[in-house]
């Protein structure tokens, strides 16, 4: 069949290019400590500017094509609009402790909020991302943000993590085809059949790790007793030995569901990515290991608590670089054709406008 | 025309917000900056005194944004920085040179794990101060409104105890009460069976304490050890410890979430649920401040100051609690508890025996 159609030209077939990432866990390390330091020196102010250094380097260190990323945040606007959600929570959290009866108000405005909050993060952080001076955006609404994280979050839960990838999928979908460059859309649709092999994966790992929970607690189970029986009579002094045990069982769960919650991100990321698209035609690619990726960040955690936060620099840019490496494009036609006809759309420039970034899903 | 045109960059130059760029040299000439075509020279800017520069972040690309909306981007951070420096705008910047790593990182590294130190040590604390002074009295007495009224409809109910021992009890409260900063009508005692909670005594914010009937028959008579009890739950109310756990919870939860972006989501969780344990562990000397506490008042309303040391002996007979004190225990161990209230009741025990003075 292809010898009838003549040999494909490399315009059809499209060339493929590798993210790269740039950035040194020296460098980053500089960045970092100072970053910590002036938050500490100005109870938290600075944490505004902070992260714009931090996005500005990752960012900038993110290169397709030989060109970086660009982070144009400022860190007053991104102060301004934490401000406003902090006092909003607050006025709120005031509320609720004057007037018991309204007890549970923060908690349902911040559900109304969270879909609206959400989308407007989402554009906020599209907007302020740019490759080749030409911005992104984000034209995705709050009705489309209560399905994907509000309904699907707890379609997940009710069904006690079976339909997580359907939620993947809503989410992925909800960002992926509403994420705009230069005015021209991505598309996203993972299949199910590509999210389910991960979940199922990471259900193994889970169910595996919990067998070994159990069977520790089955072996210390004589000394578990007698701190049960103690407690029978609950006066608050004998009760903390239970809640040390408490404790220690609610550590043991969050490294199981840690290491299977990350061997799934890394599956959802695979099959996400890889079923994106840009202008319809070029096509994205994620091939991180799921086995690497876990264990990239599962070490990543454990040396960065092992060394007080000093190796959290190296951590971080370890990662961004094993996902840099691990994604790529495949640009069909010419290059500088795609170039030449990508600009900048009206409604994505010049936004500088102040808007909420508290919810952050960086590029 | 030309004259003395410096090259500062070599990079691309993009038209207002396109993606299309040339490769251009930034060129400055009798203090403006323009960008020129590296082919044919050829002007692309107008020289210009206002482009603006981005600050230097790590060896990330330059941007320098013409007033024509136009760009240079560049990788070539020194020569920008030497630009600036001879322009006298003060190079790289302040913050760049704090971020190079260099040996005056290591102080930083000093600097930043002192502070750190220093805002949990003594900021904490002084702003849970500032905002338990702060906090309007109608705040604690709605908090303990809405407590007392959700316990009584599920864990509660009236309590069975005879009249005298109702009326022994609250005789006796009246006179550490009396002894007391808020005085009489700043306490009010009430008994409850306690159904699921067991024998138990515990303080609302609000100077409301409550008494279970099973507490009460596990004292099996001995009023004054109860009044030791009451006078601890007396010093929780005094020294304002649910407030100031509050506070404190809530200043942890906001250094964490300071800092938590340059942390990483995994160490994120751990310090947010460590801090969770931190908060506890603050409980163990807010008990054992309601402990002097009540030695404290008890001497003052002329009872045995040590009496609730006979309820921690109590504790041990019928629970077996002779757990030693662990990083892990909120609560300091029983044993532990008894001797610094003996000891501290002895102290002051001294310093009121006039054959000692």
């Amino acid at each position: 069949m292809a010898l009838a159609e003549g040999p494909a030209t490399p315009a059809d077939v499209g060339t493929f290019h590798r993210f790269a990432f740039a950035g040194k866990a020296k460098e980053y390390f500089g960045i970092w400590i100072v970053n910590v330091l002036l938050t500490i020196v100005t109870l938290g102010i600075y944490s505004a500017w902070a992260k714009v250094r931090r996005n500005r380097y990752f960012y900038g260190n993110t290169v397709l094509l030989g060109r970086a990323f660009d982070y144009h945040a400022r860190g007053k606007q991104i102060l301004i609009g934490r401000l406003i959600v902090l006092g909003a929570l607050i006025a709120l959290n005031i509320i609720a402790q004057l007037v018991p009866i309204l007890v549970l108000l923060p908690t349902v405005v911040v559900l109304i909020a969270l879909p609206w909050l959400v989308a407007k993060g989402l554009r906020f952080s599209a907007r302020v991302t740019s490759y080749r001076n030409v911005r992104f955006d984000f034209v995705g609404g709050a009705g489309g943000a209560f399905k994907a994280f509000i309904v699907g979050g707890l379609l997940t839960v009710l069904t006690l993590g079976i339909l997580a990838p359907l939620a993947s999928r809503w989410v992925a979908r909800y960002v992926g085809t509403n994420l705009r460059y230069g005015g021209r859309a991505f598309d996203t649709d993972p299949k199910l059949g590509a999210l389910y092999p991960s979940w199922f994966l990471s259900l193994l790992v889970a169910v595996m790790g919990l067998a070994i929970v159990a069977a520790v607690a089955v072996v210390s189970l004589p000394s578990l007793q007698g701190i049960f029986e103690a407690g029978d009579s609950a006066t608050p002094e004998s009760q903390w030995s239970i809640i040390a045990v408490i404790m220690f069982g609610y550590i043991s769960l969050f490294v199981v569901f840690g290491i299977a919650g990350t061997v799934y991100r890394a599956g959802v990321r695979n099959a996400v990515w890889s079923s994106s698209t840009f202008e319809q035609r070029h096509r994205f690619l994620s091939d991180v290991s799921r086995r690497r990726y876990t264990w990239i960040a599962v070490s990543n955690v454990i040396v960065t608590i092992l060394t007080l936060g000093l190796m959290r620099p190296w951590a971080a840019v370890r990662m961004a670089r094993y996902q840099a490496e691990h994604t790529g494009v495949t640009i069909v036609g010419d290059v500088g054709e795609l170039i030449g006809r990508i600009e900048s759309q009206g409604s994505a420039v010049g936004s500088e406008f102040i808007d909420f970034e508290g919810f952050d899903f960086g590029f | 025309m030309a004259s003395e045109e410096r090259r500062i960059a070599r990079g691309d130059w993009h038209p207002a917000g396109a993606s299309n760029s040339a490769e251009a040299w930034l060129v400055e000439s009798g203090g403006a900056l323009s960008a020129t075509a590296i082919g044919d020279a050829a002007s692309l800017t107008l020289p210009t005194d206002a482009a603006e520069i981005s600050a230097r972040v790590g060896s990330i690309p330059r941007r320098v944004t013409f007033p024509d909306g136009s760009v240079f981007e560049t990788w070539d951070n020194d020569g920008i920085d030497a630009y600036l420096a001879r322009s006298g705008r003060g190079g790289a910047g302040v913050v760049h040179w704090l971020e190079q790593f260099r040996l005056r990182l290591a102080g930083i590294v000093v600097l930043a794990l002192l502070l750190g130190t220093a805002v949990y040590r003594f900021g904490l604390p002084a702003l849970v101060e500032l905002a338990v002074w702060a906090t309007p009295p109608v705040v604690p007495e709605l908090m303990a409104q809405g407590t007392l009224e959700t316990l009584d409809r599920t864990m509660f109910s009236p309590t069975a105890l005879p009249d005298s021992t109702v009326k022994e009890i609250k005789d006796g409260f009246a006179r550490i009460v009396a002894a007391s900063p808020r005085g009489e009508g700043g306490y009010a005692l009430h008994f409850r069976a306690g159904g699921l909670i067991g024998p138990n005594a515990f303080a609302l914010p609000d100077g409301t304490i409550v008494m279970t009937d099973e507490l009460v028959e596990l004292a099996d008579g001995d009023t004054e050890m109860l009044m030791g009890v009451l006078a601890h739950e007396i010093g929780h109310v005094d020294l304002q410890h649910s407030l100031r756990q509050l506070y404190r919870a809530a200043g942890i939860a906001g250094l964490v979430m300071l800092v938590a972006g340059d942390i990483g989501a995994g160490a994120e969780d751990v310090l947010v649920d460590g801090s969770a344990l931190l908060v506890l562990s603050y409980s163990r000397s807010a008990e054992a401040e309601a402990d002097r506490h009540s030695v404290e008042l008890m001497l003052k309303a002329g009872y045995d100051p040590a009496a609730i040391v006979r309820f921690f002996t109590l504790i041990e007979e019928k629970l077996g609690d002779r757990s030693e004190t662990s990083m892990f225990s909120t609560h300091p161990g029983t044993p532990d508890r008894k001797k610094a209230i003996l000891d501290y009741a002895a102290i002051l025990k001294g310093q009121s025996d006039p054959h000692l003075q």
